[in-house]
């Protein structure tokens, strides 16, 4: 696996931890799980965003693995 | 009007009443009744037996004695809850027998307990070392309640600093196979997530004995088939796996790259996971 294939997977896995974090927000019973599954799900995001741009950066960098 | 059909209808008449009348008079557990309490319902049974047996007896006299019986010790009962001194009158205070460690004797020989039926009572709270005690009191049902020295008493999450998430009631959302609404209402949650949920473990709701969901939408299930076995919920604890692999996996993309802006990038992100573990860690547990 190459790097760009690795770090992509990673991108994708934060990208999936957060939807089930907004999903168990939005099922739970007690306002302190919401809030804290929600800011850690915003958390997530902001990682997302960062490593999406870092996975276009290695597409660049590895054109030879496209 | 016949005999048998006097007493038929006596009976049906007094069983409905009874139930009403004790239904009235409250909820206290049986442990807890006075003396007066007892006597209360001997009396009661006592005069229904009577008027429903004894046909030369007069219906409507029972019903008067009946009347009396049930309406002086609902309304001592009543007053019991207004004011503190028929309260205390009726039931009695509490005597306290062990303070700050130390056994009161004269106390203890007023309401009647010898030294044996003491130690019986801190027994049956598996309490063998009087030593252990720093205040017991004998309450008025004649049970004795101990508070433990503090050393005794046992580690709670507050002692040891834990942290733990606050959980609410679970639910029982299906019953004999048969799925409840009401506690599903009480989750906000529908039967189209039940039936996902139930999808999810591969079984039908026909077979499912006893479901239940806690407070964060986990659903756990006993099967009328025994030798199946169900897989506990598993969403939250693989959860926290996958954030943490997330984590280690950006630290050791840090350490392989050479290029200092990624380094610092990746480095960034691990430090933000950790963050967002940190804050759901006690929930996901």
């Amino acid at each position: 696996m190459t790097v760009g294939a690795n770090v992509k997977g990673c991108y994708f896995t934060i990208k999936q931890a957060g939807a089930i974090l907004e999903q168990l927000a939005v099922k739970t019973n007690t306002d302190e799980a919401r809030e804290a599954f929600l800011k850690a799900q915003e958390i997530l995001s902001e990682v997302a965003v960062d490593l999406e741009k870092q996975v276009l950066f290695l597409a660049k960098e590895e054109p030879q693995y496209k | 009007m016949a005999d048998w059909l006097n007493i038929l209808l006596r009976s049906i008449a007094l069983v409905f009443m009874l139930f009403i009348l004790t239904k009235w008079l409250g909820k206290k557990h049986l442990s807890q009744l006075s003396i007066f309490d007892y006597i209360n319902g001997f009396v009661l049974g006592g005069i229904v037996a009577i008027i429903t047996l004894d046909v030369n007896a007069n219906f409507y006299h029972g019903l008067i004695a009946m009347f009396v019986w049930f309406i002086i010790p609902f309304a001592i009962e009543y007053l019991a809850l207004k004011s503190k001194i028929v309260r205390n009158l009726i039931q009695g205070k509490s005597t306290v027998v062990i303070q700050d460690g130390k056994i009161m004797e004269d106390n203890l020989k007023k309401e009647g307990f010898s030294t044996d039926d003491l130690l019986q009572h801190l027994r049956a709270d598996s309490v063998f070392q009087v030593a252990d005690v720093e205040f017991a009191v004998i309450e008025p049902t004649g049970r004795l309640s101990i508070l433990l020295k503090r050393e005794n008493q046992p580690v709670t999450a507050k002692d040891l600093q834990l942290q733990l998430a606050p959980k609410k009631e679970p639910q029982t959302v299906i019953m004999d196979g048969k799925m409840l609404l009401e506690p599903l209402a009480n989750l906000n949650l529908n039967p189209a997530w039940l039936e996902t949920e139930l999808d999810k473990l591969n079984v039908t709701i026909e077979n499912v004995f006893l479901a239940q969901a806690d407070s964060d939408g986990q659903l756990t299930v006993d099967l009328y088939d025994d030798k199946l076995s169900v897989p506990s919920p598993t969403e939250k604890p693989l959860l926290l796996a996958t954030l943490k692999k997330c984590h280690a996996d950006l630290q050791s993309f840090a350490l392989a790259t050479e290029n200092e802006q990624s380094k610092q990038l990746y480095e960034k992100n691990s430090d933000k996971v950790q963050q967002a573990i940190n804050i759901v860690d006690i929930y996901l547990n």
